[in-house]
């Protein structure tokens, strides 16, 4: 009895084996591994990287040195504005050292140590997405598995993720738009993973270079009545949001004397920010090429940075500016909900 | 009771703690000599920013002999004299603003001589809350590289720590 069962085991274990048919991989499990590989592996690559707006696109291509858990740099090969610039990254702080113009600008954001923020964002993700499993690829001659996120309440993939088989470091990424078109896509180009790096590829040169100070993030709140109290104005928000979006973070900055607020809703994948001041202080866009919109009855001044839409409009004696990777229309139907 | 000059420039820096923090910005909510005198720290430490970034910047001849002809027209007036409470120290900067709003035009400048807020900082702020959102780091895009000088009003822009209420929020 005992042989016989034996006998169908290594049967089935054979067959098994011959057909090449492995165990269901769990799309969530993979996810979660994906999130963690970043700080886990050590590589180094080429990346390319592509922001689609709606009638062109901006590219960047570069090469990364990544030393695990959190020492980053990047050295931009095209466009050529760029070619010889570099981005060097030690945990919080960024160093963009700009070779041209001989000087660096060093930036910190508090944000990217929040782990429990990261978790809870998961948590999010995982609550408005199905993860699906796609076919298995090959991205920068490694083979990869393919998650598919499928959002909850409108059905429509949302983003599809290309990890390494081995390592399930993200090696190919595209963003949808609601109309189905790309985004956003990530993709290395090459890969190898690395054991040591020469501590100098991380350095920050010091002599014959003008040091700015850029943007300096602190640990934004997730206690946003506190945030809101804080801005010391009736602040307002959206009464309309996508199904799954939620407030998520918030903080209050002095920007020249002006308090603002700023609000963040996500379902995990998607986010959106409602920036809101009572001082009277518009949108300086003079750098941008503006289009007129309405919000609800007020007029508006609508942007685009690649895939990135600022709508900006005034109600209710504050200034509002909405930004966001969602459609224009989306957009403007949830400003038209914040002071209606 | 007015806020001291120390009070102001550790609230414009961040630096006081929360309870003191929010209770700074109330009094200037509705004390117009100090919230004047604020705009003026401010006035001060954004011309000091401005002269340090000289290198990537510079003025024209003719707008910096305006500003120093300013300044040195800016001597106490009959309201000065009078107004004894204001300080020497605001006249100039306020004359050195006046100046640069000049030469850079009215575009920067909303509706009531508020500064208009650079939509860098909006796009920029935007990114960076986004870090703890899974699968959504736009970093790849540098736009300090990208851009002629860094988005201005990040270098301005003070973090306020939240305060802890125990009132309830509606709004």
């Amino acid at each position: 009895m005992l042989r016989t069962s034996a006998r169908i085991f290594f049967s089935l274990l054979l067959a098994v084996a011959l057909t090449g048919a492995a165990p269901a991989a769990d799309p969530a499990q993979l996810l979660r591994q994906a999130v963690a590989a970043y700080s886990t592996y050590s590589y180094t690559g080429q990346v390319q990287s592509t922001d689609f707006g709606t009638s062109r696109a901006e590219a960047v291509l570069f090469r990364i040195d990544h030393r695990a858990p959190d020492m980053t740099r990047r050295w931009y090969l095209a466009p050529e504005s760029l070619f010889g610039d570099s981005i060097v990254s030690h945990g919080d702080t960024s160093y963009d050292i700009d070779q041209h113009n001989h000087r660096i600008i060093f930036t910190k954001d508090d944000a990217l140590d929040d782990q429990v923020a990261v978790d809870d964002n998961f948590g999010l993700l995982m609550h408005n997405y199905r993860p699906e499993m796609g076919p298995d690829e090959n991205v920068a001659g490694r083979s990869v598995l393919t998650v598919l996120l499928v959002n909850k309440y409108t059905g429509q993939a949302t983003m599809r993720i290309s990890l390494d088989a081995q390592t399930k470091l993200v090696l190919e990424k595209l963003r949808y738009s609601p109309s189905g078109a790309v985004a956003e896509q990530m993709r290395f180009e090459q890969i190898s993973y690395e054991r040591t790096f020469p501590a100098a590829l991380f350095s920050v040169p010091s002599a014959g270079y003008q040091v700015l100070q850029g943007s300096f993030h602190g640990l934004p709140s997730n206690d946003l009545r506190a945030v809101v109290r804080t801005a010391g104005f009736q602040a307002r928000g959206p009464q309309y949001l996508p199904e799954g979006f939620l407030p998520i973070a918030g903080d209050v900055s002095d920007i020249k004397g002006v308090r603002t607020l700023h609000l963040l809703y996500s379902d995990g994948l998607r986010s959106v920010s409602l920036f809101q001041n009572a001082r009277g202080a518009a949108v300086d866009a003079s750098h941008y090429s503006v289009r007129s919109a309405k919000v609800g009855s007020h007029d508006a001044k609508l942007l685009q940075e690649g895939s990135t839409t600022l709508v900006a409009w005034a109600a209710a004696n504050l200034h509002f500016e909405l930004v966001g990777e969602l459609s224009r229309e989306e957009l403007l139907h949830i400003a038209a909900s914040v002071a209606p | 009771m007015h806020l001291t000059n120390e009070e102001l420039i550790d609230y414009m820096h961040g630096e006081l703690a929360p309870q003191q923090d929010a209770a700074v910005y109330e009094h200037m909510e509705s004390c117009q000599a100090c919230r004047a005198e604020y705009d003026a720290e401010l006035a001060m430490t954004e011309m000091l920013r401005t002269h340090a970034r000289e290198d990537e910047r510079e003025l024209p001849a003719a707008v910096k002999a305006e500003i120093w002809q300013r300044i040195r027209n800016a001597r106490p007036s009959l309201w000065n004299r009078a107004a004894s409470w204001v300080r020497p120290a605001v006249a100039v900067p306020v004359a050195a603003v006046i100046a640069l709003a000049a030469y850079f035009g009215t575009s920067y400048m909303g509706p009531q001589g508020v500064p208009a807020i650079e939509a860098g900082y909006y796009l920029q702020d935007h990114a960076a809350l986004n870090g703890t959102v899974p699968f959504n780091d736009r970093s790849v895009t540098p736009t300090d590289l990208m851009n002629a000088a860094p988005v201005d009003n990040q270098q301005a822009a003070v973090a306020v720590p939240p305060v802890e209420y125990t009132a309830d929020v509606t709004h």
